[in-house]
């Protein structure tokens, strides 16, 4: 092979690696499709309270979440929803973040699930979940008195 | 023939430390936008405000109302915020909060920059977990925030309080507020007075 | 490529250990409470018996304007307020480092320094019984810093990177509740 061809090859190679790093990736057809894990998990995210009121279990949400430490973000009333976030302190470099959804039930009772993603993966651990639901109870009771 | 001021440099200590305080100033910040932010001993002392400057400021971005209209008073300082270019961003009538913010364009470059929407300056940082974000990083700097309270005062007055920022530092003169309350009189017709 | 002095090899090395040495906390110890979370809970906190919260939330927002800040979002049906303010973090102590480590690593490194900074605030406030007669506010200061722009041998390292940090100084705590309590014209009790 001469001097050109190998040149011309090289440049026919890189042309295309760059073409196609060019091109944005296409998405997966179960891009939004619920996972096995996320499946599973969705009942470890939510539990029913014992609050009729909406604002009352949200107060209650933002209460624990302070106290664990977060970082209110958004709080929107007519949806119920509530985002926060904080550091895996000492370590600043990781970011805990949760969505929370309260929503009130046919029987005078609320339901609260939460999201929780560790670095952009949500977590899939249960016990994550039930150690938030045991501050949102601990919070929720200290208002009742 | 007499011997080059350099060879004399390596001897003397006093030179070393013109030619190393030299060097310092070379590696310190060569380009303007960094010039542009004040330079300080401690970041952290930003945090918290000193009490002496506090009264000075207070007086200058507040004042009153001869009015118990919070509503209209409201609307008015929404209307002098959009006049001035602001994107209101928080408007609450109850709590009397009206805030907006708009990116100082004194100084945009004549053929436009694309990077400019790159930023997402309103987001939450740690929700956008980017460790580097991108872009020309001034455009973070240029950013003009105002906020204004609402407040009564007694039954019938209503203190109105605007304080703004610009380029990282509060604003702290009073003529920019005295052209606000100017154009806010005007939107509301009613006078306003200096804080007592 | 030009031999990278050993010193500075051994100075990146020295700045990128204590980054790895910072254990890795797991996700569920972060939904417990710590030992500082009581203290850092009584740093944070004041009630004020009122039964007129948007009165303090009102107030609030007046007290974070007397200290500089601009409010970014208010929901007062939950009772939440944020607040921020950008200044500048440029320290005439990390021009001394730069050039350190610039001289250290013979020209070929300049570290970027801190620029930027924004000092943020998230505010709740919510009553503590029935009769709504008494309110609890409770507020965190934080902060994200950004730097400049670098070089690293034939490298650009670009402007823009960021670190936190929650703000854990009482002072600050104390002089915002000190302003609340002013204009609310109520005494504010601690923890």
């Amino acid at each position: 092979m001469n001097w050109t061809q190998l040149v011309g090859a090289v440049v026919v190679m890189m042309g295309s690696v760059i073409l196609q790093g060019c091109v944005a990736p296409e998405p997966r057809q179960e891009l939004f499709a619920p996972t096995d894990a996320q499946m599973k998990i969705r009942s470890a995210q939510t539990r029913t309270f014992e609050v009729k009121e909406q604002t009352v279990a949200m107060r209650g949400v933002i209460a624990a979440l302070q106290d664990l430490g977060f970082i209110i973000e958004r709080a929107n009333e007519p949806l119920g929803l509530v985002t926060a976030a904080r550091f895996a302190e000492p370590n600043y470099y990781d970011v805990l973040g949760v969505t929370v959804t309260v929503r009130p039930q046919q029987d005078g009772k609320t339901m609260i699930r939460a999201n929780a993603i560790y670095n952009s993966k949500p977590i899939e651990d249960p016990k994550v979940y039930q150690n938030f639901f045991a501050a949102v109870e601990r919070s929720l009771f200290l208002v009742k008195d | 023939m007499a011997r080059p001021a350099m060879y004399r440099c390596r001897r003397s200590n006093n030179c070393m430390v013109v030619v190393g305080l030299a060097l310092l100033a070379l590696t310190a910040g060569c380009s303007p936008y960094e010039w542009r932010h004040e330079n300080q001993w401690e970041s952290r002392d930003q945090i918290w405000l000193a009490e002496a400057s506090q009264v000075k400021v207070r007086a200058a971005q507040s004042r009153v109302f001869d009015t118990a209209d919070r509503l209209k008073t409201i609307q008015g300082v929404v209307a002098t915020c959009q006049d001035l270019g602001f994107a209101v961003e928080v408007l609450d009538e109850t709590l009397g909060i009206v805030s907006g913010k708009k990116f100082d364009d004194y100084e945009s470059l004549p053929w436009g920059d694309p990077s400019y929407h790159l930023y997402r300056d309103d987001g939450l940082l740690i929700l956008t977990r980017q460790f580097r974000s991108w872009g020309p990083f001034y455009h973070r700097s240029n950013l003009v925030r105002l906020t204004v309270t609402v407040r009564p005062r007694g039954n019938r007055q209503l203190i109105v309080r605007a304080s703004a920022q610009y380029y990282l530092k509060a604003i702290e003169s009073p003529e920019p507020y005295q052209q606000f309350f100017r154009a806010l009189e005007q939107a509301l017709f009613i006078q306003a007075n200096a804080l007592p | 490529m030009q031999r990278l002095p050993a010193a500075v090899l051994l100075l990146m090395g020295l700045l990128v250990l204590p980054q790895g040495c910072v254990q890795q906390t797991q996700p569920a110890e972060l939904f417990q409470l710590t030992p500082e979370s009581s203290a850092n809970r009584a740093m944070q906190t004041r009630f004020f018996d009122t039964e007129n919260d948007q009165e303090l939330l009102s107030a609030s927002a007046a007290a974070l304007q007397d200290l500089g800040f601009q409010v970014e979002e208010s929901v007062r049906e939950v009772g939440l307020l944020r607040a921020a303010k950008e200044r500048s973090a440029r320290e005439y102590g990390q021009y001394r480092n730069r050039f350190f480590i610039w001289l250290l690593s013979l020209g070929h490194v300049v570290i970027p320094i801190d620029l930027h900074q924004k000092i943020a605030a998230s505010l709740v406030t919510r009553p503590l019984n029935e009769a709504h007669s008494r309110q609890e506010v409770r507020i965190v200061f934080y902060r994200a810093v950004w730097k400049g722009d670098g070089q690293a041998d034939r490298n650009y390292i670009p402007p823009g990177e960021q670190k936190m940090e929650m703000i854990r100084d009482p002072e600050i705590y104390q002089q915002f509740f000190a302003k609340l309590s002013k204009a609310v014209f109520l005494e504010p009790h601690s923890i």
